[in-house]
């Protein structure tokens, strides 16, 4: 009666892989976006990336396992060029926006012009993006869509106020998308890290390596991340939408 | 050079990461509903499971069930002492727990007396705490365990007639945040799933009382099975969630999204 040939090996490439799907990945030249490909590449998906550095975009794309891959150069804050980006994307069966940028300023000295870049990058463009994905009828139905907010959105931490509005804002605009995506079941969700290991984070390494300290399962990699977008984007998570999931090794204070 | 040799091998396909294969998981509630299903899925996916559940028929069905062998069953209510400590012993160590016993009781506050808060108490939120302790006390947990708990979205949600449900969950819920922070340093990680209304014998047991068509027109997903719960138990309980500790993942179909929680 139970079929043996059916190895675990083929239950999680079938329920948590992403074999068939086309999938779009931001900020896809370093760090998460960059881990996070690789990931969904080796899942069986097809994978569109993005990002603003044409080499290291390059070198993202031949590292994909697989065929079939795509890279969009694109500055994702040209509002102008915004809609061709969707428009050469094609149809896909999800994204994950990993683009942003920190936001670090003491509140009483933060300018708006800082206040205004930090809301395009992580919070204007990721919005925009979908709706014209949306727009265009390039989202499946069936599909799933992942902001990349963070634990800054969940707690507090000095100078990190640009950044922490700019990351909350997602959360709020996630679910009356969710909600109006619902009937077509395309789910909308929001990943919040705490830290992880990445060129960005570690350009300060002792404050890195002071931080890290907090952190009693160890500061994230981004293939935890990566495996998070896994879950998210493939039919395991048919049932999850408007949730905001924090992974954060078990840290107490941000 | 290794850039180029690292390009062309692809290491991994992924999801490695979500087999349990080697791992030893208790699972409770697993005659029916989510732990049932939580038991088939983690089976699949090569885990040697011990199940609980207090129907030796049910339980006995759902074991003939399981992918792979060495599987074991537990009878009893995990009310009961006796049960726990049986449960507890049946393997020499544990790589995980996915507790899936509960019951759901309405009854408005007017109504809900002593009795009815204690009954709640009992189940949802006593037996599992005392199980946890129990473990941990006996060191029967290897380095890198995974602790999945099932709560509820009524925790947070708090509809009518659910104070004494809701408020035991709630207590678990509070229990797990706590017991994940203390056992974060010897790499043990505690996790809740909170589903929403799922079709389920329990939710059946409620009768009239529970508008099930109703739930299921009010959820923006659609109708939500213990197949939709389970995956999400398992990515808790597997290594790709190994950085994952102290958090809850909400699986209700977008039922809450409209709920200030």
């Amino acid at each position: 009666m139970i079929d043996q040939a059916i190895t675990p090996e083929i239950v999680a490439a079938n329920l948590f892989g992403l074999a068939g799907k086309t999938i779009l990945v931001t900020g896809a030249s370093k760090g998460l976006g960059q881990q996070t490909a690789k990931y969904l590449a080796a899942a069986g998906a097809m994978l569109v990336i993005c990002g603003r550095d044409q080499q290291r975009l390059e070198q993202t794309l031949t590292s994909l396992a697989g065929i079939g891959h795509r890279s969009i150069i694109a500055e994702l804050t040209d509002m102008d060029k915004l809609m061709n980006v969707a428009v050469e994307c094609g149809k896909i069966d999800g994204v994950v926006h990993c683009a942003g940028i920190r936001g670090l300023s003491p509140m009483k000295l933060v300018s708006e012009a800082h206040l205004s870049e930090v809301m395009a990058t992580n919070y204007i463009s990721p919005v925009m993006l979908t709706r014209h994905l949306l727009a265009k009828q390039l989202i499946v139905n069936g599909g799933s869509i992942i902001f990349m907010s963070s634990v800054a959105a969940l707690s507090g931490t000095v100078g990190v106020g640009p950044y922490a509005g700019s990351k909350a804002a997602l959360i709020g605009v996630m679910r009356p998308m969710a909600l109006e995506l619902a009937r077509r079941k395309i789910r909308v969700n929001t990943l919040c890290p705490a830290l992880v290991e990445t060129t960005l984070t570690t350009e300060d390494r002792p404050w890195f390596d002071e931080i890290s300290k907090r952190y009693p399962l160890g500061v994230g990699q981004p293939e935890d991340i990566a495996q998070a977008c896994l879950y998210l984007l493939s039919d395991a998570s048919r049932a999850v939408t408007g949730t905001v999931f924090a992974m954060d090794g078990g840290l107490e204070y941000a | 050079m290794t850039e180029r040799i690292a390009a062309i091998t692809p290491p991994f396909n992924g999801t490695e990461n979500f087999v349990l294969k080697g791992r030893t998981i208790i699972v409770t509630g697993a005659s029916s509903g989510i732990g049932k299903a939580v038991a088939i899925l983690c089976a699949s996916l090569g885990a040697t499971l011990v199940i609980n559940g207090r129907s030796e028929e049910r339980l006995q069905a759902v074991l003939d069930q399981l992918y792979g062998t060495g599987h074991q069953k537990v009878i009893g209510d995990l009310t009961e002492p006796d049960t726990r400590e049986a449960l507890i012993a049946a393997a020499p160590l544990y790589d995980g727990l996915a507790y899936c016993a509960g019951a759901a009781s309405l009854a408005p506050v007017r109504m809900a007396n002593e009795k009815h808060l204690q009954q709640m108490l009992s189940v949802n939120y006593l037996a599992p705490a005392s199980l946890t302790q129990r473990l941990l006390y006996k060191k029967k947990l290897n380095n890198g365990a995974s602790l999945v708990y099932v709560t509820a979205l009524a925790s947070r949600a708090c509809p009518s007639a659910s104070a004494g449900y809701a408020a035991s969950k709630a207590a678990l819920e509070s229990y797990i945040r706590t017991l994940a922070l203390e056992q974060g340093k010897q790499n043990i990680r505690a996790t809740y799933v909170a589903p929403g209304y799922v079709d389920t014998p329990m939710l059946e047991s409620l009768g009239t009382m529970i508008d099930m068509d109703k739930q299921s027109d009010l959820t923006p997903m659609g109708k939500i099975e213990s197949t939709d719960i389970a995956p999400g138990v398992v990515y808790l309980l597997s290594p790709a969630s190994r950085w994952v500790t102290r958090s809850i993942l909400t699986i209700d179909g977008g039922l809450s999204i409209a709920m200030r929680l």
